[in-house]
């Protein structure tokens, strides 16, 4: 067909023409190629494509404004439970109620300006605007002075140094040249696109599909920490199908994929190339706690021994082998993450804890006057009113609309009337702010210094109309919560008194059950060898530190994984 | 002819309207809030930041204000090209996002259409031809029109891109390139489009050798053709004539497939991870970004309007019979 | 994707079948009927997956969801079309899913086929401004292209379920069977019959019911059958960006959760091949057995 040349020819010449005026110009650097053994590749962190590089806009930077342009005084490693200086050299509490913080010399901000005391007191004086994220320091913060160029000094008017500490890791630190003159309009809506700050990355390009950032060579950390930052650029694309991302890392065009990928085992167990933190099951490292909330203003959830019957009834290791196809880990019953281990009261959990036994939740029910009296299958209330429970898991969360199942069918088969329900996500979003629902699934905190900011979660009074963020289950008990407001006070290094506090909330909590824990939520990683090694994993001799791109990770050490990994064939 | 271009024109100007109004309509008719069901996919954090966002799009949508001025406001938003503010991209303008896609788009479509109604037509004139080739050519063509053009997608991507491995399955480009005139570039543009054109080709390819095949044997039992057979004509000036008169419904054909093809695309392109529109509807979607979705909504119909406008213009230029028969005024 | 360029029945030029005997044409079209191999097949594949979508789900005794078995395991003896990673039966899921593909066909065909027959016959019988009006709509409705129009309709709804996405799908696909319809009926309203019809003073509604449409039942069948198909290949599309019924099961959803399990690179193939195959199956044949028919009804096509 010889007629076809010619209109093959046009399609081709259109469609060279049309993508390269779309795609935009380079940046005029020579090649065109990031050199593939100098360049990461990642994925799994955006869900959408970068939008903002603003610091304050908490929740909708792109995958990287903070941990590598804008960097925080401290790390807080989870392996030693300790703070790591970064742009801070060393801190103090000269009174209980003054926390001096003492900055490295000569850090530079990348476009060329020191950066000094007057950046971390400025940083801090943008929180008085009422919408920036962490405005509610101001109240219990007095005052805030820089000393001389390299001090600052932090008197409080009340003393919650968990939740201070909390804000000193993982906010970072913005630079006054160029934040102090803006108005909290422009603070909360600035693109800021080019983002100046002090750390080891500056922003080299982006696309509606990835963001790139390129290497600064000059960064202080090199001299002053020794960590030499391996990769010259990170390419980060915004997230596709689990289908697309799996083939990306198989085919090594992806090296690290921070998204939960089902079926990533059998991937790891049969492709030598592909590793994640532990060998076996459950692979990866828990990153936060999936929680049964039950709301306890609705009968007969508001009734304890009810919650027992429930936690007991529930079947985690089906959950676990079957939708999680062993990628997650059943959660402690205090739902404590592993890396807060030193805070759970071990023998209480033995005593106190509940476990699956099906056999052990009839019998609660029975005892707590929970019957069938209709011979429906179902348990009625000890009033004799009928029990239909709905489990609401947002529609198109696959993994959890499974894991739902399972509960449902667990608490049916020991005679609750559970039905899992998928309603849309706002909807779902609604119904648990207003206290509308029976039972959700949640799991909205996640690993940080201190196991505070989870019984902050569970337990914070008083409670409003609509609960956005914590207690979403409308859980009082002034006692427990008296508790948690102690342990915000224990000195921040302190563990000895704070696990002497937490044992004490404990106690209350495994009798209480405000929420049931069920699985840890993987820290979702895994890496492909082929360009980049020496991953963190659990082996001997390995990097210990996190390897995610997430947001608030890069300050629990996962900035130092991109120091210790090594181009591949060296 | 003037009078069935005005005619065709006053069509597509109140099918305008009509989906203009639709896009209008959706968001206010429904049940439920939809700036709050946006705002709650939006992973804002803080409060404060979400209440800056929710005066906007409150205000966006006017719902202070009655109806007829909400209806107006939106007109006037719209002749100045301002389709609202992304969402998710919060807060770059949804006509930027937008024309960002649509150059992908279009290198799928225009190729796919133009090849397969063209390469279509050949094999269906050519299957007409004879018993034994339209008793292979037939099925196979119901078979291929029967597909869902996601699935020969996923085909395509498994068979050629994962099981032998010669084609990039996922994305407009390689991510390890930047953007810019270059061979290795377009190279890579070409590679990554190669798959989903494919798939698209196929797909629509079936239809137009099937609808070839038909007008052709209809045309060759029309009157016209028997006279001329019983003239003693030679076959191939019969072919010949009904060939050409064949073309003709053809071409309306192809304004009717507009849309039906369009649809494959953005599913071809959502299997392929394809930068073009239907990725991005699908994004739009996963972030309940409806700014996006109707924006791109609307771009959509405006660009079938043209696309079927031209087809009306060539298909006067190619018929000169039309004129006369739209005087008639059967449309 | 209910227009099929130039499918058969859609643009007939040939003009209205002529009324004849009704018993004389009866056993016509039977005795080509039975002989016609493209019927004969097509109707032949559509029947049995049919039955087997209808009568299928009574031998499976667990929820098409369950977790029933060992996960990702190939066909085999036990799991005919094997299991899903999460060890649901794919043969179950298949199942149940052509029955709700039948279903969603039907449903959205059929308010389809009510809605473009009903404007076609108004259209066509009544003429002048009121042909006018329904023409100027049908051709608005049908430039709209019908997945984007839905896609954004269906984004907004809080609960989706079969019933409505079949309403939605017929209220977007019914333009061009009403095109069909009324050139088919505006070449009838004026045959001798039908004036006569009128003259003896019967009403509209009984004209076109027991005079004009019995004449073009096949065209009709015909059409019918092209919206079935129609509508089955949009609800896949639907369901496969996940604006498919919540909770449901389908052919669509099957596809949609297979790419969403990366069944495609964990090697699965089982898993995406069945639900396309199904889809596939049903409208290919009722294409096929469309231009079966065709060739039945219509004398001319019969020497070919």
């Amino acid at each position: 067909m010889r007629s076809l040349r010619l209109p093959a020819a046009l399609a081709a010449l259109t469609l060279a023409v049309t993508a390269c005026a779309g795609g935009g110009g380079g940046n005029g650097e020579g090649s065109g190629e990031y050199p593939r053994n100098e360049t990461l590749y990642t994925t799994g962190t955006a869900w959408g494509p970068p939008a903002n590089w603003n610091p304050f806009m908490q929740g909708q930077y792109a995958v990287g404004t903070v941990g590598l342009a804008y960097e925080p005084l401290f790390l807080f490693d989870p392996n030693t439970s300790e703070y790591v200086p970064w742009l801070a050299e060393s801190h103090s509490w000269p009174e209980e109620n003054v926390h001096e913080i003492v900055l490295r010399e000569g850090i530079t901000w990348s476009d060329g300006e020191a950066f000094d005391s007057a950046d971390v007191v400025s940083t801090l004086e943008i929180g008085q605007f009422g919408s920036v994220p962490f405005s509610n320091l101001w109240n219990f913060i007095e005052g805030v002075e820089a000393v001389d160029a390299q001090t600052v000094r932090v008197t409080f008017s009340e003393n919650r140094p968990q939740e201070w500490m909390n804000w000193v890791y993982s906010h970072p630190i913005a630079p006054e040249h160029i934040w102090a003159e803006k108005t909290e309009e422009q603070v909360m809506s600035d693109v800021n696109e080019d983002p100046v700050g002090t750390g080891p990355y500056v922003y080299e390009s982006h696309t509606d599909e990835r963001l790139v950032w390129e290497r600064k060579d000059d960064w202080w950390g090199t001299d002053a920490l020794d960590y030499e930052m391996k990769p010259r650029y990170i390419v980060d694309l915004v997230n596709a199908s689990n289908d697309i991302t799996l083939g990306m890392l198989q085919q090594g065009e992806v090296d690290l994929s921070n998204n939960f990928l089902p079926g990533i085992d059998q991937i790891i167990n049969g492709n030598e190339a592909i590793t994640s933190y532990y060998d076996g099951p459950p692979y990866m490292q828990a990153a936060n706690t999936a929680w049964l909330v039950p709301n306890t203003t609705k009968e007969p959830l508001n009734d304890p021994e009810f919650r027992q019957a429930l936690a007991h009834s529930i079947d985690m290791q089906s959950i676990i082998e079957g939708p999680y196809t062993n990628l997650v880990e059943a959660a402690s019953p205090t739902g404590l993450l592993p890396l807060w281990d030193e805070y759970i009261d071990h023998d209480l959990v033995a005593e106190e804890g509940f476990s699956f036994n099906a056999d052990r939740a009839v019998e609660i029910l029975e005892d707590a006057g929970y019957q069938d009296q209709d011979g429906d299958g179902y348990v009625e209330t000890p009033d004799g009113d009928p029990i239909a429970l709905t489990l609401e898991v947002p529609a198109g969360w696959t993994d959890w609309m499974e894991a739902s199942n399972v509960i449902a069918s667990n608490a049916q088969a020991v005679g609750i009337n559970v039905e899992a329900q998928t309603p849309e996500f706002d909807l779902l979003v609604d119904n648990r702010n207003s206290g509308e629902f029976d039972l959700v699934i949640n799991n909205e905190r996640g690993a940080s210094n201190t196991p505070w900011t989870y019984y902050d979660y569970l337990f914070q009074l008083p409670l409003n109309e609509q609960q956005t963020t914590v207690n979403f289950g409308r859980y009082e008990n002034e006692e427990a919560w008296e508790l948690v407001e102690q342990l915000a006070a224990v000195p921040a290094d302190d563990v000895e008194a704070a696990a002497e506090i937490t044992s004490q909330i404990q106690e209350i909590q495994l009798a209480e059950l405000p929420a049931i824990p069920l699985w840890y939520n993987g820290m979702w990683s895994q890496a492909n060898n082929t360009y980049w090694t020496n991953w963190p994993s659990d082996a001997e001799g390995a990097p210990k530190s996190y390897a995610t791109l997430w947001n608030g990770m890069w300050q629990l050490g996962a900035i130092t994984t991109l120091a210790t990994i090594e181009p591949a064939g060296e | 002819m003037w009078r069935y271009i005005g005619r065709k024109l006053f069509v597509y100007l109140l099918t305008f309207v009509i989906a203009v109004t639709i896009n209008w309509m959706i968001p206010r008719f429904m049940p439920g809030d939809p700036v709050r069901s946006m705002l709650s996919r939006a992973s804002v954090g803080n409060p404060e930041a979400l209440e800056r966002m929710n005066e906007y799009y409150t205000g966006v949508f006017g719902l202070d204000t009655p109806l007829h001025e909400q209806y107006l406001s939106f007109w006037a938003g719209l002749f100045r090209g301002d389709l609202g503010i992304s969402v998710m991209l919060f807060p770059q303008p949804v006509l930027d996002i937008i024309l960002r896609s649509v150059p992908y788009t279009l290198a799928l479509l225009v190729p796919a259409i133009l090849l397969s109604w063209i390469v279509g037509n050949r094999i269906g004139a050519f299957a007409a031809r004879k018993k034994l080739l339209d008793n292979t050519i037939l099925p196979v063509g119901y078979i291929l029109t029967a597909m869902p053009y996601m699935w020969l997608a996923l085909l395509l991507a498994w068979s050629l891109g994962i099981v032998a491995d010669v084609l990039p399955t996922a994305n407009g480009y390689s991510p390890s390139l930047r953007p810019e005139f270059s061979w290795l570039f377009i190279s890579s543009l070409i590679s990554h489009w190669f798959l989903p054109f494919l798939s698209m080709f196929i797909v629509a390819l079936g239809g137009w050798a099937i609808g070839m095949r038909n007008m052709i044997i209809y045309e060759l039992e029309a009157d016209y053709s028997n006279y001329l057979q019983a003239l003693g004509a030679p076959t191939r000036l019969i072919r010949r004539y009904a060939f050409r008169n064949a073309m003709l419904p053809q071409i309306t054909g192809l304004a009717v497939q507009l849309g039906t093809v369009l649809s494959g695309a953005l599913l071809t392109e959502i299997v392929f991870n394809y930068p073009g529109l239907g990725t991005l509807i699908l994004q739009a979607l996963n972030n309940r970004d409806f700014f996006v979705l109707q924006g791109t909504f609307l771009f959509v119909v405006v660009g079938v309007l043209i696309a079927n406008f031209i087809i009306d213009i060539v298909y006067v230029l190619v018929d000169p019979r039309t004129r006369v028969q739209m005087t008639g005024g059967a449309a | 994707m209910s227009e099929i360029a130039g499918a058969p029945g859609a643009a007939d030029p040939a003009g209205g079948p002529e009324p004849t005997t009704t018993e004389r044409k009866t056993s016509e079209v039977l005795h080509f009927a039975v002989r016609n191999p493209k019927l004969l097949i097509g109707l032949g594949i559509v029947l049995s997956l049919l039955l087997l979508g209808i009568f299928g789900p009574f031998f499976i005794d667990q929820d098409p969801n369950e977790y029933v078995g060992p996960k990702s395991q190939p066909p085999n003896g036990e799991y005919w079309f094997g299991t899903t990673s999460f060890g649901q039966d794919v043969w179950a899921q298949f199942v149940y899913g052509l029955r709700s593909t039948f279903l969603i066909g039907a449903f959205g065909g059929g308010v389809a086929f009510v809605i473009g027959t009903t404007v076609g016959f108004v259209a066509g019988y009544k003429g002048g401004i009121v042909d006018e009006i329904l023409n100027m709509l049908t051709n608005v409705v049908l430039v709209l292209p019908a997945l984007v129009v839905l896609i954004v309709i269906t984004a907004y709804l809080e609960v989706r379920g079969v019933f409505i996405q079949g309403v939605f799908i017929g209220l977007t696909s019914w333009p061009w069977a009403a095109r069909a319809v009324r050139s088919q009926a505006l070449s009838l309203a004026t045959r001798d019959y039908v004036d006569l019809a009128r003259l003896s003073g019967r009403r509209t509604w009984r004209i076109i019911t027991t005079e004009i449409a019995p004449n073009m039942s096949s065209y009709l069948v015909m059409s019918f059958i092209l919206l079935f198909g129609g509508s089955i290949l949009i609800a896949a599309g639907l369901d496969f960006i996940g604006l498919g019924p919540s909770n449901g099961v389908s052919l669509g959803l099957m596809l949609e959760s297979a790419m969403k399990w990366s069944s495609l690179y964990l090697g699965m193939w089982w898993w995406f091949i069945p639900p396309g195959l199904g889809i596939t199956m049903i409208v290919g044949s009722l294409y096929i057995l469309n231009v079966g028919l065709d060739e039945v009804f219509n004398p001319k096509l019969r020497e070919l």
